[in-house]
């Protein structure tokens, strides 16, 4: 039909009825001949008002086609003027059905550039792509708050929260075969066997250049802390990487299974977001070396300590002390980083189901964490000398923030309340007063100790030794 | 859907295979480049199934290359919008199943899974309803809604629809 292909509207072939009864219906309501008319009317203006030549000629085109189109519309309007009012009505409410039905898909997602629900092809980039999930996968915000939404319901009746884990010194310790020290060849001969990972720590993946020391008691950790929480692993390093490393953590696929974010998976570079993450970010608890990757969501984020195990991994952050294999040394498994955060852990968990009052849905485990985190250098006041930088606003400084974020209360000026002086030389006034009056007398390590390992250290491991200008 | 139909390739021989194998050198040559492939038009290649038709070779100018128009016998996959078939699971999660149908990955979201299936997570996420549940390894009929015209790589499918859900059960075996 000649009529359709000078329809305005796109057409693919159910649109086409749709189209042809819009038109009907315009031309039907202001009746024939005014319409020629107000199509001639329109066409002289357009000539008057236009005054260059190629436009003239385009409208007079333009105004000819739709002097015929109409002239076609009349013809057709006449033809089934017989039939009856009433069974025009009902294709208009059929149309209406139509397009009503066909207006109602969300396109909540794509998979392989089709909407997932209707099937139609989608070239939009609105949304968020889960390649981690499937390569293709692609899903639109609204959709990602309803299964944020439900998952979220799902979790809590199985008394779970969500656990975000990164890799490198954090969980494990990588390093290349070239960057090896020679007093750490030796470590060659250890690796374990690949055969069956669940029993080894030590792992040398030729294939890809690279030999993986797993944290101790990382195995313990995984198992415990996935009966409290549903856990993802997300790293910096890229897609390959990732998933051999979930491989050796996590042989029976049963921790992690696809929650594998690399940095291929990320929508920022350098930064690590928990867009791609689907969980409610109120239940949802960080555990990484690094702060900087987690601008967005430093509430939710617990620092861990950082792993050096090899000596590259010492070199890359500028320490010149023997690394954990050159010493021939590890971390001690039931006091080491894991352990205590594993604690830590239990005590948020515990308190998020177990002792708040509200109700589930308003729970935020962010508040928990503040909680927790008060609770360890509850009742210390804190006075810090020749740690800071002379003009420098002590309240801005990351120590204070961090004591304060532990409990701890901070003050510039030394009174009967204080209960701690923190200082790098023991020859400054604040130091000689806080032995004098008998108040502990550590060094800032102190404070990031606690930090690390969420319980007050003991200050007799914390001296401080005597400046050079005294 | 499966077809068996006679495509045509011009194939391009080099010299070092001319003489008395050079019948089987081309349709070795052939089965290499073609099998395993994928086109909008014909969809993927399953297997060749015979030679029909070898035409003169044309020495190309300039280098010794000879081409061979070649008509050949081949089974083709192609999935249709539309068409029901049987796929086997390779993945749930809480937004729907991953299915394969030989060449084909097709996902079924959870929209279009029936309300009455409720997805459970755990070490082998499933979803179930009284009739069966449906994990991976198990098999389905399901309906495909959405196709690629140009790559068929990727479907979309359905089972809210009558007679489609899970055949096999491999739990209940």
């Amino acid at each position: 039909m000649s009529l359709v292909t000078d329809s305005p509207v796109h057409s693919s072939s159910s649109d086409d009825f749709a189209a042809l009864l819009d038109a009907e219906l315009e031309v039907g309501s202001s009746g024939s001949s005014p319409d020629e008319e107000d199509v001639e009317a329109d066409g002289d203006n357009n000539n008057d008002n236009n005054d260059d030549d190629d436009d003239d000629d385009d409208d007079l085109d333009s105004q000819r086609n739709k002097r015929c189109k109409t002239e076609k519309l009349e013809d057709l309007e006449e033809s089934q003027g017989s039939t009856s009012q009433g069974l025009i009505e009902d294709k208009i409410v059929i149309h209406a059905e139509l397009s009503l039905k066909k207006d109602i898909c969300t396109h909540p997602g794509s998979f392989g550039q089709m909407c997932i629900l209707c099937g139609q092809r989608l070239d939009d980039e609105s949304g968020v792509t889960f390649g981690y999930i499937h390569k293709g996968l692609r899903l639109g915000n609204d959709e990602i708050v309803r299964l944020r939404s439900t998952d979220m319901k799902n979790l809590l009746r199985h008394k779970k929260l969500y656990l975000v884990l990164d890799l490198d010194h954090t969980l494990l310790n990588s390093t290349q075969l070239m960057h090896l020290t020679p007093d750490e060849e030796y470590l060659k001969g250890q690796s374990d066997s690949l055969q069956d990972v669940s029993r080894g720590s030590l792992f040398m993946l030729d294939f890809m250049h690279m030999m993986t020391k797993l944290r101790p008691f990382v195995r313990t950790f995984l198992k415990e802390a996935s009966e409290m929480f549903e856990m993802y692993i997300y790293t910096m390093g890229d897609r390959p990487y990732a998933l051999e490393m979930a491989k050796l953590l996590d042989p029976r696929r049963e921790y992690f299974s696809d929650r594998v974010i690399s940095r291929d998976d990320g929508t920022q570079k350098h930064q690590k977001g928990l867009d791609v993450v689907l969980g409610q970010e109120s239940a949802v608890v960080i555990l990484d070396d690094t702060e900087n990757a987690w601008m967005k969501h430093k509430d939710n984020l617990i620092l861990m300590e950082r792993y050096h195990y090899f000596a590259s991994s010492c070199h890359q952050f500028g320490y010149k002390c023997k690394s954990l294999s050159q010493l021939k040394s590890d971390e001690s498994e039931p006091d080491g980083a894991l352990a205590s955060v594993l604690k830590a852990l239990r005590q948020i968990h515990h308190m998020f189901f177990d002792e708040l009052d509200c109700n589930l849905a308003s729970r935020d485990v962010r508040q928990v964490l503040k909680t927790v985190r008060e609770e360890v250098l509850k009742g210390c006041k804190i006075v810090f000398s020749h740690v800071f930088p002379t003009n420098f606003p002590a309240e801005s400084h990351p120590l204070w923030k961090m004591a304060e974020q532990l409990g701890a209360t901070c003050s510039t000026e030394t009174d009967l309340s204080v209960t701690h002086v923190v200082s790098t030389d023991a020859g400054t006034e604040k130091s000689r007063w806080a032995v004098k009056e008998k108040k502990f007398l550590v060094h800032p390590r102190w404070i990031e100790a606690t930090n690390y390992l969420w319980q007050k250290q003991p200050e007799e491991n914390f001296p401080v030794s005597q400046g050079k200008n005294q | 859907m499966f077809f068996h139909i006679v495509l045509e390739r011009n194939m391009q021989l080099h010299p070092r295979h001319f003489g008395r194998n050079l019948r089987e050198n081309l349709v070795s040559k052939l089965m290499k480049d073609v099998e395993g492939t994928c086109s909008g038009r014909h969809g993927f290649v399953v297997a060749i199934t015979g030679i029909e038709n070898v035409g003169k070779g044309l020495i190309r100018d300039g280098t010794g290359f000879v081409t061979f128009p070649v008509k050949y016998q081949c089974v083709v996959f192609r999935p249709f919008k539309g068409e029901v078939l049987e796929a086997v699971v390779t993945m749930v999660n809480k937004m729907g199943f991953f299915a394969e149908a030989g060449p084909v990955q097709i996902f079924v979201s959870n929209h279009l899974i029936p309300d009455d299936m409720e997805f459970q997570s755990g070490d082998m996420p499933n979803y179930t309803t009284s009739d069966g549940s449906i994990q991976k390894d198990s098999e389905v009929r399901l309906k495909i809604i959405g196709t690629r015209v140009d790559a068929t790589e990727f479907c979309i499918g359905t089972i809210k629809d009558d007679f489609l859900g899970v055949i096999n059960d491999p739990t209940t075996a």
